[in-house]
């Protein structure tokens, strides 16, 4: 039945409408996080200076650098409960034993990442769920840095004290920090080779695998980068508060998949964005601030918190559906 | 320690509280509290207090504006976000009630450096730059077997409920029982059980130990654990030790019921929630320019048989003894002995 | 041995079993350079596997496969595949939907590496896509999962020429055209000539009869697992091909008599959103109405909106859905489950499933539509294409609900498994029920009562089924606009 007559094609144009809200998708995160700040630096313009700036993203540093591991374990499908947890353990292995046995900690660390890369073969080889996996991790983390800490102290080493301590020119170290993962993630998943076959495990795993490229040793080395960011997240906040507590990051765990999805990622289909995830996390933690800011009563801050969250996401709902008309 | 010398300190500041001194100098501070967690009784009296004391003082003209801040999830993380916000919003002043001793010591610190009085209290943190004012909680310990000391001079057997295992106020009060179970060798401690500073957990707990142990003669506990205790034995149909309160409402009518009833008698003691209030003088009075030593110990309170009525009136259900704290009472502040980091 | 073509791969006895069943026994078949060899069977025959065999991804367990006069099928893999220049086009589309077409060509090739592998891949895939489908449309950093079906097929294909670096020498399209609308399978199909003609290798399967005794040079029949005709194209008739793959070819052109339904008050009766001049499309009680034209021109729209008025009005209606394996089957399930899920008030004892109420259901249908499997509790994703459609026919007609819609539900389906459904779809028409189906094959307009063809998201033509033909609708599908 395949007419050889020569025939017009249907719809040769790429619609516009579809690239106009596919850029409106990619911009939300910023425009969110552009319209908060101006509401902030409205609100306090104390804030609009480098110590205004510095005391309200030091700490989004090491959420950031969650976002970006939770992120890595996003882009395959999977989930990790257990990230706040474990960026606690770190905290406390940096607080105890990285100051007197640098090698020893220094080892612990290795050894953990080690650990999530081993996750995630155990993910793969296992056909397990990842959620009930790193639920579990969760508590085996938790009760770790409990027998390391078994109540709150310990010190920071003193280098890492003063490395996220440094003073840097024109802006606080903490957005050169953010820029800088923001930027080198964004060009190892969306620019190199590598990163389009990461991504492409989390679209069609099928298709990677029959393409010859080993599966297990993908969600193992997503696995293990997310144990390294994890542990630069964890070396990070311990050098802001100079000492730990076995549930100091506990609630990194929500905020970095809020985080994620902020940032225009999904829970499937390994749809994710390096740049969207760390300005999702900025977005959360400034959210708070103009909260505080607003005087709004501590018992609804967490409620307008999820509001923010879901205004955010409702409007990406709607770019979504403009996208999907015709 | 030099003690004269501080309480000559103390005295010429108490001297000096002239309202009008204060408000002279303090009239456009701002003072903000940065509390972890609300959700029990002891912690919604504390706030309680603040707000009265602060709302009394805005309303003299004493300082220009005091809030209360508390954090939804009880995290450290969260709370020195919080604190780095107050920061920003260019308080004079932050008062603490700290998620933990240590992990926001780097926010203090920030805060120290922007030139603002940090005064911690109950939750203390160990940053130098900050003050610090809590209860003795050893000497707590030490004045619960005091009073069994004098209760039995025959000797006793006395069971222990400890509060939530692996925190530091634990560990003292722990340690003034230990301490005082030396001072007095005919007080032999049979049993320790934790009650994590609830009713029901430390019901819970005291049923569970209780067919293995002796006759026991009196109970020691930290606070939002005696009525729990109590029941346990009563629900054991073992005879009703001496068991000493925490100055909690449910506490102190059980008390004054098992007294009416057949003549009990007891014993309470417990931090006092306008701990608070305390901490807003001290806050204010360092704007002013007094001089304190870091390190403070704040009174606590008792109740007795001979002052149960009086504390029972007026308490309402769910509360805490505590007494309205005026600046003038900064004069019954002592630095504390050792520090508590 | 010395033919004048050069033999480039050859199953000799190759044979694999999964389980107890045998998917292939003894193939010998070769593969030259130069010649398209067309591969027909129905559903369950063995072609995937047998294509899955030469791409490496299955691993034969008997026979050989000899490369350049060696046995190799002990080593044999993806890579090794790759390394003799031979490429697969699946007909389960194998892209990352989240990646762009660029993208995509990248996990294609690993040629595509170092600095500026961005814009070589986009300039690579761009050509190959203006060299197979001139006018097609992508753009190389389109996302995949942005793109309609059709398109997505035809970066699919694309993609499997690009060579930077890598040899190429064999394609093999399993299903090319299924979800191309006829320009665009043309376009192909000239391609497969053109690429063969110089010198390349294609292994070409479909169901469409006619584009395979037009493109192929040599047509191999598969029936249960084994090769039983290879025979040059020529030799082939449309008869002759299907009597061969065993399903007997009824002279479909029987033309029973006409007898129009179209009285009392129509089932459906809705304009197409885009309609201007208020013509609407029409379905009376018993009727089966064909929506046809080209893919994408507004047919599937129309069902979705008939669709949303029916159950805004509380009214009775199922889908046969297109798209398998996005819209159609719960993959974790079990066929009955697939089967029973739109029938569960039917199957409601005291506000729970009655399971033996569900497995007399599954039971029936497997009986009326031919499942062919084991048991009706197997996972879904067990089943052949076929026979998941099958299932998900039986899904719909298992409703008492008096309107069926299809979008395009035979979609790369065998030809027994259609004649089934054909069938069965006249005895549920006579019983009364009515169907609104939009097809891409003509052919299967002829079951239809009464046919509304599109174009840019209009009916322009109302034909009932005595006054049809072939022609009528390539010119509706296709005429611009009469002035």
């Amino acid at each position: 039945m395949n007419a050889s007559n020569p025939l017009p094609l249907a719809a040769t144009q790429r619609p516009a409408p579809r690239e106009r809200a596919r850029l409106l998708r990619s911009a939300l995160p910023g425009v969110s996080l552009a319209v908060l700040l101006v509401a902030i630096f409205i609100m306090q313009p104390r804030a609009m200076s480098y110590l205004g700036l510095n005391l309200m993203l030091n700490l989004a540093v090491p959420i950031a650098l969650a976002t970006m591991a939770q992120m890595l374990i996003i882009t395959v499908n999977d989930l990790d409960l257990s990230l706040g947890s474990f960026i606690s353990f770190v905290a406390c292995v940096a607080a105890t034993v990285l100051g007197p046995h640098p090698w020893l900690g220094s080892l612990a660390l290795l050894g953990c990442i080690a650990v999530y890369a081993a996750l995630g073969a155990l993910v793969h080889g296992r056909n397990l769920p990842a959620i009930v996996v790193t639920l579990g991790m969760s508590f085996i983390w938790m009760g770790a840095a409990i027998l390391l800490l078994p109540s709150p102290g310990g010190a920071a080493p003193a280098w890492l004290q003063g490395l996220v301590r440094i003073k840097t020119p024109l802006l606080p170290l903490a957005i050169f920090v953010c820029m800088g993962i923001a930027l080198l993630m964004h060009a190892f998943l969306a620019r190199s080779t590598l990163g389009v076959i990461l991504r492409g495990a989390g679209g069609n795993p099928q298709a990677i695998g029959r393409r010859g490229w080993s599966l297990l040793r993908i969600k193992a080395g997503l696995y293990g980068l997310a144990g390294t960011f994890g542990v630069l997240s964890g070396l990070f906040l311990v050098g802001l508060t100079t000492s730990a507590d076995a549930n100091i990051a506990l609630r990194y765990t929500l905020l970095s998949i809020a985080g994620v999805i902020l940032g225009g990622g999904e829970f499937v289909g390994g749809r994710v964005s390096a740049v969207g995830a760390v300005l999702g996390a900025l977005t959360l933690v400034l959210a708070g601030s103009l909260l505080s800011f607003l005087h709004i009563s501590p018992d609804w801050q967490i409620g307008a918190q999820g509001a923010i969250l879901i205004l955010v996401l409702a409007l990406r709902a709607g770019v979504n559906r403009l996208e999907a008309r015709p | 320690m030099k003690a004269h010398s501080f309480r000559r300190v103390l005295l010429c500041t108490a001297l000096s509280l002239a309202p009008w001194l204060a408000q002279a100098a303090t009239a456009d501070k701002t003072i903000a509290l940065s509390n972890n967690y609300a959700g029990n009784a002891w912690r919604q009296n504390m706030l309680a207090s603040w707000d009265a004391t602060g709302k009394q003082a805005v309303k003299d003209g004493v300082v220009a504006q005091v809030d209360a801040f508390t954090t939804a999830e009880n995290q450290a993380t969260e709370q020195a976000a919080q604190i780095q916000n107050l920061i920003l919003q260019g308080y004079n002043a932050i008062v603490v009630d700290a998620a933990s001793p240590t992990a926001l010591n780097g926010a203090i610190k920030q805060a120290c450096d922007a030139g603002i009085v940090v005064v911690s209290f109950d939750g203390t943190v160990s940053e130098p730059c900050a003050y610090r004012i809590s209860m003795n909680f050893k000497q707590s310990g030490v004045a619960q077997m005091d009073y069994l000391a004098q209760r039995f001079p025959q000797g006793a057997n006395v069971l222990e409920v400890r509060g939530l295992a692996g925190v530091s106020v634990d560990e003292l009060i722990h340690s003034g029982i230990v301490a005082g179970a030396q001072k007095y060798p005919q007080l032999k401690i049979v049993g320790t059980v934790n009650g994590n500073w609830s009713q029901t957990a430390a019901q819970k707990a005291v049923a569970g130990v209780l067919p293995s142990l002796p006759k026991v003669d009196a109970v020691v506990t930290q606070g939002d654990d005696g009525y729990g205790t109590a029941q346990a034995f009563s629900a054991a149909g073992r005879p009703t030790p001496v068991v000493i309160f925490g100055n909690r409402e449910e506490e102190l009518s059980w008390w004054k019921q098992q007294r009416d009833a057949h003549g009990y008698q007891s014993f309470s003691i417990s931090s006092a929630p306008s701990i608070s209030s305390l901490a807003f003088w001290v806050a204010q009075q360092v704007l002013d320019g007094k001089q304190f030593p870091h390190d403070l110990e704040s009174p606590a309170a008792t109740v007795t048989q001979e002052t149960l009525d009086a504390s029972l009136q007026g308490l309402p259900k769910g509360g805490i003894v505590s007494q309205p704290v005026s600046v003038d009472d900064l004069a019954r502040l002592k630095p504390a002995a050792t520090a508590a980091n | 041995m010395a033919a004048a073509t050069c033999t480039l791969l050859e199953f000799q006895g190759t044979g694999k079993t999964f389980g107890a069943v045998r998917a292939l026994e003894g193939v010998s078949l070769a593969f030259h350079a130069g010649e398209c060899l067309g591969l027909i069977g129905h559903n369950g025959a063995g072609k995937s596997t047998l294509m899955q065999v030469l791409a490496g991804t299955l691993a034969p367990d008997q026979g050989a496969m000899l490369v350049g006069g060696q046995d190799l099928r002990h080593r044999y893999n993806v890579r090794l595949a790759r390394e003799h220049g031979i490429r697969c086009v699946f007909q389960e589309l194998s892209l990352c939907p989240n990646l762009s077409v660029a993208e995509n060509t990248r996990l294609m090739c690993a040629g595509l590496a170092g600095w500026g592998w961005r814009a070589r891949a986009r300039r690579a895939i761009a050509e190959q896509l203006q060299a197979i489908f001139p006018g097609h449309g992508i753009h190389p950093d389109d996302i995949v999962a942005d793109l309609p079906i059709g398109q997505r097929q035809m970066v699919e294909i694309a993609r499997a020429f690009v060579c930077e670096g890598e040899p190429l020498q064999l394609v093999i399209l399993d299903e090319p055209t299924s979800s191309l609308d006829a320009g665009v399978a043309a376009q192909l199909l000239r391609f497969v000539r053109r690429f063969v003609e110089g010198g390349g290798s294609i292994v070409l399967i479909s169901h469409i009869l006619g584009e395979m005794l037009s493109t192929c040079d040599r047509i191999a029949v598969m029936r249960d697992g084994k090769v039983v005709q290879v025979r040059p194209a020529a030799d082939f008739t449309h008869t002759s091909l299907v009597e061969c793959m065993g399903h007997a070819a009824k002279a479909a052109e029987e033309h029973r008599t006409f007898v129009s339904r179209r009285h009392g008050t129509p089932v459906v009766d809705t304009c197409p959103a885009r309609q201007g001049d208020g013509q609407c499309v029409r379905a009376y009680p018993g009727e089966i109405v064909g929506l046809a034209g080209l893919a994408g021109h507004g047919q599937s729209q129309l069902l979705l909106q008939v669709l949303r008025q029916r159950v805004r009005g509380r009214q009775g209606v199922a889908l046969v859905a297109g798209d398998r394996q996005s819209d159609g089957v719960f993959p974790l399930w079990s066929i009955a489950q697939n089967i029973s899920v739109a029938s569960l008030a039917q199957l409601r004892r005291g506000g729970l499933i009655d399971p033996g109420a569900e497995r007399a259901l599954a039971n029936e249908w497997q009986a009326r539509m031919g499942i062919r499997t084991p048991s009706m509790d197997q996972p879904i994703v067990a089943l052949s294409g076929g026979n998941q459609q099958k299932a998900l026919f039986a899904r719909a007609l298992a409703t008492p609900h008096p309107l069926i819609l299809m979008d395009d539900p035979m979609r790369g389906v065998d030809v027994g498994t259609k004649r089934d459904v054909y069938a069965t779809l006249a005895a549920e028409a006579a019983k009364g029920r009515t169907f609104l189906w939009y097809t891409t094959e003509l052919e299967e307009l002829q079951y239809c009562d009464h046919v509304y063809v599109f174009r840019d998201g209009q009916a322009v033509l109302d034909v009932p089924r005595s006054e049809l033909t072939e022609a009528l609708i390539l010119r509706g599908s296709f005429q611009e606009h009469s002035a």
